[in-house]
């Protein structure tokens, strides 16, 4: 019975992976703290399987542990050595596949986004998810109105970021 | 103005090729990896903090010493003292399992984080406790000393030293060292709780503050 939710959880989590790799790169600065950190969440996410009732979709589900987990409940890494130029293999972006200018300004965007704190970068994160404002706001805690309003402010801050 | 955000959020969702990929092995590996999250880390600190100044009373009771230790007139308040002492300590334990369990990931995330922190407060009312029983044991011993002799002559070596000195002068001195020994000993342990869970908690305490500024 064990076995069989195991094998059930590992599946769905290796379908499903990409989400915490990108919470992962938005809150970690090196591939250590990386790894660190999907290792947590796939910690939290097996102690809470059992209460998963599959009432919602696991990918659903998973946005609020992962966030959960990156925001509150993990402790920075220690280790902080910088194996190489973590952001540039992540994020990185085919020249070909964009004209200069468009790639340049997306580099800029992204260093922006993680200058951002915690609980904006959250909020972005769920955005570029294409989460809806009521799914935003029942992930954080917060109101409708004032994940809207929050929003609003990031778009100015990232503004100011990107055009000093 | 194009907006920066729905341009980065195309290029967002064209990213996903470049991610790491991770085996079901590897996936599989994890999940029998142990949690260090600062939940774990709350509660294995206040195990801690539940057993060791318990187990240093039980260690200090247990010698010899103490048995032989006649309390005089204190005797009866200091049990009554320690009965109260005991039901306090096991409301805290009964407290803290239930704030404990109260911790769920699936909450959202202002919600998971009120409930640490009233969690971590839960903690703090005992160290707060732990402190002023540390302090009120010292006192007793002071106030014993004035209203019973014998409690002090009890002391190894007291009664060699009162054939040299004035019992009144080692009374006074005796008073001193207990006192400055309580306050130091109480600020020793205060310093080091405060600054655990400073270390601990300070993440946690910057996002909290954020989410609630939101909503005033």
């Amino acid at each position: 019975m064990n076995k069989q939710l195991e094998h059930q959880f590992v599946t769905e989590l290796e379908n499903n992976q990409n989400i915490v790799h990108k919470v992962c790169t938005l809150y970690t600065n090196n591939r250590d703290a990386h790894n660190d950190l999907f290792q947590e969440i796939t910690i939290q996410l097996w102690k809470a399987y059992p209460k998963f009732r599959g009432d919602s979709k696991f990918s659903t589900w998973m946005y609020r542990v992962a966030l959960n987990t990156a925001i509150t409940l993990y402790r920075k890494s220690k280790r902080r050595i910088k194996t190489q130029d973590y952001e540039s293999v992540i994020f990185k972006i085919k020249a070909d596949e964009y004209d200069e200018t468009e790639e340049e300004q997306l580099k800029l965007m992204y260093k922006a986004v993680k200058q951002l704190n915690d609980i904006d970068k959250a909020l972005v994160f769920l955005y570029l998810e294409d989460k809806n404002y009521a799914e935003i706001s029942e992930t954080l805690g917060i109101s409708e109105v004032n994940a809207r309003v929050k929003m609003n402010r990031i778009k100015i801050k990232l503004r100011t970021i990107l055009n000093p | 103005m194009m907006d920066e955000l729905e341009l980065l959020k195309k290029d967002w969702q064209k990213k996903e090729e470049h991610l790491p990929k991770l085996s079901y092995d590897a996936i599989h590996k994890m999940t029998w990896k142990k949690s260090s999250s600062i939940v774990k880390w709350i509660l294995i600190i206040s195990v801690l903090e539940l057993v060791l100044p318990n187990l240093l009373l039980l260690l200090f009771v247990g010698t010899e010493d103490w048995s032989n230790t006649n309390l005089g007139l204190m005797k009866n308040y200091y049990l009554a003292f320690n009965v109260l002492y005991y039901v306090v300590v096991l409301y805290f334990i009964y407290q803290f399992y239930k704030r404990y369990r109260e911790i769920s990931v699936l909450d959202d995330s202002k919600n998971l984080m009120r409930k640490i922190i009233k969690t971590r407060k839960t903690v703090k009312n005992y160290v707060i406790f732990c402190l002023a029983t540390i302090l009120i044991s010292f006192a007793f011993y002071i106030i014993g000393f004035y209203i019973d002799e014998s409690i002090l002559l009890n002391f190894k070596g007291i009664v060699e030293k009162a054939k040299e000195v004035p019992l009144e002068k080692i009374k006074i001195t005796a008073v001193w060292i207990f006192a400055l020994a309580g306050i130091l000993f109480a600020l020793f342990m205060g310093g080091v709780y405060f600054l655990l869970y400073g270390l601990l908690l300070r993440k946690l305490k910057v996002n909290y503050t954020e989410l609630k500024r939101l909503e005033v």
